[in-house]
């Protein structure tokens, strides 16, 4: 009788390994234990439930259908998460081509805007809750065009250098670097504006 | 400050520069006041993002999800199955049945051939050729010649034999040719 594939005690590496020959309970066991990081990761990308379970599930599906090309530099979680953000990456550049451009994106991408902005000098989290915290975190990502939210996401969250993102991302490590400026930049401003909403 | 220095301040932060470069950013922040007001926007914008992903859960339960993913790698593998392209080598395959059999039957019609020689010793007998005949009345004898590619066989009624001449008298005669 095949183990409980939700088992805390059967290592991912196990599971990982009984999945490349084909079984599928342990791959079903993986999609248990991370289902929710993924998910996650496309929601941060996407910003849009719907859209976010649809590629984490056909993330899961490419990785069932590579898995035998997955050897284990990374952990498998990592490895799944690098799927998830590249089908996240192609889905926002087919919209991207879809719709058009706003002037004050045009703004950003073309630099500039950033320097307008007033230097924040006072922590404007200081005090808050952790998830007070999280929910305005989650608030100013949503605030950024999807190329600051994105090179922010790969930089803080996934820990990605520069090189690595301008490669994800298709362009210039100049690029990320400007924009990686401008997102950090506008975070810091737009928390202060929540910090200044909340004292109002 | 120019653009240049700004994302150069700010790869220092990230800890992209080389460490040559980074010795001389560090001493640029040390003794210019608007530079450490930048650092400490930026390091403050990293640290808290970095500490506080926000979390969020998926919205449906694990089995319905799950259900949907496993489906979906079903169906893929029954589409891919069929127009998954045979390599070569295994096309071969398919036509080693049919090649095996019929070269079975040659190497027996060979080997029996062989045999018939072999026991063809008697050269005068050559051309008598045994046929079964089932039939009480009817009798047989067959002829066969290789050089005029021609085989005889005789039907005679065995009942007339006895009565009569003890010469054959040929009842029907076949000829194949």
């Amino acid at each position: 009788m095949a183990s409980h594939p939700e088992k805390p005690d059967v290592p991912d590496e196990k599971l990982v390994r009984r999945a490349q020959r084909g079984d599928m309970v342990a791959f079903e066991g993986l999609v248990a234990r991370h289902r929710d990081k993924i998910y996650a990761r496309a929601f941060s990308m996407m910003r849009n439930e719907d859209e976010a379970v649809d590629l984490s599930q056909e993330a899961w599906v490419k990785g069932w259908q590579r898995l035998k090309q997955f050897q284990g530099e990374s952990s498998f979680v990592t490895w799944m998460t690098r799927i998830v953000i590249n089908l996240c990456l192609d889905q926002l550049r087919k919209q991207k081509r879809q719709r058009a451009e706003s002037i004050e994106q045009l703004d950003e991408e073309l630099g500039g805007v950033e320097r307008q902005m007033p230097m924040v000098t006072v922590n404007p989290t200081e005090g808050l809750e952790r998830s007070e915290l999280r929910a305005r975190i989650d608030r100013a990502l949503n605030q950024l065009s999807y190329e600051h939210r994105t090179v922010l996401i790969l930089h803080e969250f996934e820990d990605l250098e520069y090189k690595e993102i301008a490669k994800r991302m298709e362009c210039s490590i100049g690029t990320v670097m400007s924009r990686l400026f401008y997102a950090r930049r506008k975070m810091a401003n737009l928390m202060a504006s929540y910090k200044r909403e909340e004292l109002s | 400050m120019n653009a240049e220095r700004q994302l150069k301040l700010q790869a220092w932060v990230d800890g992209e520069l080389p460490e040559g470069e980074a010795r001389q950013v560090a001493d640029f922040v040390k003794g210019d006041q608007e530079a450490q007001a930048m650092v400490g926007e930026l390091r403050m914008a990293k640290t808290i993002l970095a500490q506080n992903e926000p979390e969020v859960k998926l919205p449906e339960s694990g089995e319905f999800y799950w259900s949907k993913i496993k489906r979906e790698i079903e169906r893929l593998e029954k589409a891919e199955a069929p127009s998954r392209p045979v390599p070569w080598i295994f096309s071969w395959r398919r036509l080693l049945a049919p090649l095996s059999g019929m070269a079975l039957i040659a190497f027996l019609s060979v080997v029996s051939l062989n045999l018939v020689h072999d026991n063809e010793g008697d050269e005068s007998l050559k051309h008598l050729v045994e046929v079964e005949n089932l039939s009480e009345h009817v009798g047989s004898i067959s002829y066969r010649s290789q050089s005029e590619n021609m085989f005889v066989v005789y039907l005679y009624n065995k009942e007339q034999e006895t009565e009569k001449d003890p010469e054959l008298e040929p009842m029907d005669e076949t000829v194949i040719q």
